[in-house]
């Protein structure tokens, strides 16, 4: 009896028990996650991108929830960080600090999170309002720091609850070969790089990753202007880490701006590279590099392991446009008759038939057509009558004030075993195309 | 739930026996069978019971708590929340009623006021108001390094460490005013951690910090350890107002305090607080403290040198204290004879 006694208080208060999710320290209502309070766009930074009238401008389409996002995705960091968002917006706050304190110490320069921590610790003794709810006087020190790092966060959240559609394709990849094992598309206005994979079944998003541009935005013209090329790329070479300073992380995937298209341009420039980040930051601002892509050293190393070096291509665009198969291969078809018919042409050995592919303007490493001529007239006379046929196909086009293609494959005589890998260039003039540069790559 | 038989469980049963000489085994008796009634989902006949008992003695706060409890399970917020808030005004040092309300409101989404009354919760016991405030400095700090590496400038926070206030003294876990009329044997309930609001007020008791508490019936003592102890508590509430730790100066006045000039004790503390906390430095020295005893009450009279900046008071003060569980606490404040 006396037992009771003593214990009166305990049953009692045992029997009203809170449930986890309804108590919290603070308001994790008011909290949110950072996608859901309004905020500034990241894109309005991208001061001058030029507003491409064209196809490639249209956007992904938006998806219905928050998903986690491709298993594939090398960066964990990034899916933990999101964890903890959602998290926070259930309220799980004790859940949250606790990821988060793991977070930041497996990656202690990765400051978004150790912002996020910050809050997270705040958020015990205080209510939080704001991404980084940073006390004066170092809100004001630090308010470009924090306006960066804020849009970093709203991009990572904004791509990985806007999804591109299951089985849709960046509208540049027309067709790709066997030889393409991968393919890279980076949507700027996203701060996203795809990578995909070439399967029997057809192009497939296998990874994406959150990536920093050029501080002045897009469309690079010339040297030293801290923009990042739009275009059709490939990757030329992956640079040893160890011969790299720094600053660059685990490694460089350099690509071929200018490309042609940008040499006839008039466009300068050069060492545009897929690279890392130096040792004290884990990622860096939507808009910080001198013109390069930059990637976390983990998403560039996942990268380097995967593509293969010159038969990788990487489309830059201001924002991709995701399209089905069937809406590239429909896309394809005007073009693919006037390949069709270059390559009749030249099986033929109609030396006339086959200029008649090529533009006025057409220059190969300097040559003109004029200076170009003889070279192609010496390889009709070795065909001799014999078709060609064009193996490892890949078709990518390339829409801005032109519509350009970029063609590979290798040319193989009939009755040979192999043939010279080629690269074209071709430009629509009107409902005609013609080829402004042609070259043999491999 | 631990119904172990620890040293502690010894302990209290031994004081409540001690204590209850007098006490009716009919209450615990009373107490049990709507606590075992609860527990076995009869909610309306632990009602029953319990309002049976309370027309006879209204006031008890144990079985007044156990009727909340019935009200909160039974769906009756609103007479739940009426029930503990009744007890938080009649017995403001118990933390169990706090935490209950709490509990009510954050069911109703009303987080404001549970984490207001979470930190009435807390505030009764002056040792857990002190570190729980100082594990939101600790917290404040930890978010400041986070920042810091975050936003990765250099130097922008100088490293000053933060001033944490120090607990002076132990103070026993069973140290909450026992309401002289009720049934004496209200047994000291566990007190609930103050960092986990989230957690049931659980049953497992505080570890008890050495010495344990045991009851010290004031007769049984010789009135001059009695009297120590009153100089030491009111040596403990000079330091508390020198330092500015409106915690354990606030803390050192009981239940009964009655401010001079009909001003109410909400009232009263945050007057005190605008007029200790903004001073820069205060300086409180005593100087001849002399104590009488009696039972549980004691008179101390000194003269009490007050300096804060360019103003010095020296007056001669008196505070009548009682003995509540093992602290003395100030139930009147005057200045002069």
């Amino acid at each position: 009896m006396k037992r009771h006694f003593i214990f009166l208080f305990f049953p009692a208060l045992v029997g009203l028990a809170l449930s986890a999710g309804a108590a919290s320290h603070q308001k994790p209502a008011s909290k949110a996650t950072p996608a859901a309070s309004a905020r500034q766009q990241a894109a309005a930074k991208t001061k001058t991108a030029p507003r491409v009238k064209s196809k490639t401008a249209a956007k992904a389409q938006p998806v219905r929830s928050l998903k986690q996002p491709p298993s594939a995705n090398g960066d964990l960091a990034e899916a933990r960080l999101l964890t903890i968002y959602q998290l926070m917006a259930t309220a799980q706050s004790s859940e949250a600090l606790t990821q988060a304190e793991q977070l930041v110490k497996d990656h202690p320069h990765f400051q978004l999170a150790q912002l996020v921590y910050g809050d997270l610790l705040a958020a015990r003794t205080r209510a939080v309002r704001v991404v980084g709810d940073v006390p004066e006087p170092l809100r004001t020190a630090a308010a470009p720091v924090l306006s960066e790092l804020r849009d970093e966060s709203q991009l990572r959240l904004k791509a990985l609850r806007e999804r591109p559609p299951a089985g849709a394709l960046p509208s540049q990849f027309l067709a790709l070969s066997a030889r393409n094992k991968h393919a890279i598309a980076i949507d700027a206005s996203r701060s996203r790089l795809y990578l995909l994979e070439n399967r029997p079944t057809g192009l497939t998003l296998i990874a994406d990753y959150y990536v920093s541009i050029g501080k002045s935005g897009l469309s690079k013209n010339a040297e030293g202007d801290l923009r990042t090329p739009l275009g059709v790329y490939f990757i030329t070479s992956n640079l040893d880490p160890k011969s790299l300073k720094d600053f660059y992380g685990s490694g460089a995937l350099p690509i071929n701006y200018p490309n042609v298209l940008d040499s006839a341009r008039g466009k300068t420039g050069g060492g545009i590279w897929l690279h890392g980040t130096p040792p004290s930051q884990f990622s860096r601002a939507p808009l910080a590099t001198d013109g390069c892509v930059v990637l976390a050293n983990p998403d560039l190393m996942a990268l380097i392991r995967t593509v293969e070096v010159r038969t990788t291509p990487v489309v830059i665009s201001q924002s991709l446009k995701w399209v089905t198969p069937n809406t590239a291969r429909s896309e394809s078809k005007p073009f693919e008759a006037a390949l069709s018919a270059w390559q009749k042409a030249k099986s033929s050995g109609n030396m006339n038939q086959v200029l008649s592919f090529y533009s006025p303007n057409f220059n190969s490493n300097g040559k003109t057509l004029t200076q170009w001529t003889p070279s192609l007239r010496s390889e009709l006379n070795l065909v001799q009558g014999r078709a060609i046929q064009l193996k490892d196909l890949s078709m990518l086009r390339w829409t801005d004030t032109a519509d350009t293609m970029v063609v590979t494959f290798g040319e193989v005589t009939d009755g040979a075993r192999t043939g010279p890998t080629k690269r074209q260039y071709w430009v629509r003039q009107g409902a005609n195309w013609k080829i402004f540069y042609e070259g043999v790559i491999g | 739930m631990k119904l172990a038989r620890t040293p502690f469980f010894t302990t209290l049963r031994l004081m409540a026996v001690a204590l209850a000489c007098t006490t009716s085994i009919a209450y615990a008796d009373d107490y049990g069978d709507v606590n075992q009634l609860l527990h076995a989902g009869k909610l309306g006949e632990a009602m029953v019971k319990a309002e049976s008992y309370l027309a006879t003695k209204p006031a008890d706060p144990q079985m007044r708590f156990l009727k909340g409890v019935i009200q909160r399970n039974l769906g009756k917020q609103a007479e739940a929340i009426a029930t503990f808030t009744k007890l938080t005004e009649d017995y403001p040092e118990l933390p169990e009623p706090y935490n209950n309300l709490a509990v009510l409101y954050a069911g109703q989404n009303q987080f404001d006021k549970a984490r207001a009354a979470l930190e009435m919760a807390i505030r009764t016991n002056p040792s857990y108001a002190t570190a729980h405030e100082n594990l939101g400095d600790v917290y404040a700090r930890l978010a400041s390094q986070a920042y810091n590496k975050a936003l990765q400038l250099d130097g922008a926070n100088p490293a000053v460490p933060p001033k944490l206030a120090l607990i002076r003294e132990l103070f026993g876990p069973n140290n909450k005013g026992q309401h002289p009329t009720t049934a004496a044997a209200v047994a000291k309930p566990a007190t609930p951690a103050p960092t986990a609001p989230a957690a049931v007020v659980s049953a497992t008791p505080l570890a008890t910090p050495a010495p344990v508490a045991t009851a010290k019936p004031a007769a049984s003592d010789s009135s001059a350890k009695e009297a120590k102890e009153v100089e030491d508590a009111v040596q403990a509430w000079a330091r508390a107002w020198a330092a500015k730790d409106m915690t354990a100066y606030l803390g050192a006045y009981g239940r009964e305090f009655d401010p001079a000039g009909k001003q109410s004790r909400n009232a009263w503390e945050a007057e005190r607080r605008n007029r200790i906390v903004g001073k820069n430095t205060i300086s409180v020295k005593l100087d001849n403290v002399s104590v009488t005893v009696n039972d549980s009450q004691a008179v101390a009279k000194f003269r009490q040198d007050y300096r804060s900046g360019t103003l010095a008071v020296s007056s001669r003060k008196t505070l009548d204290l009682v003995k509540t569980g093992n602290r003395w606490l100030i139930v009147k404040e005057s200045t002069g004879n």
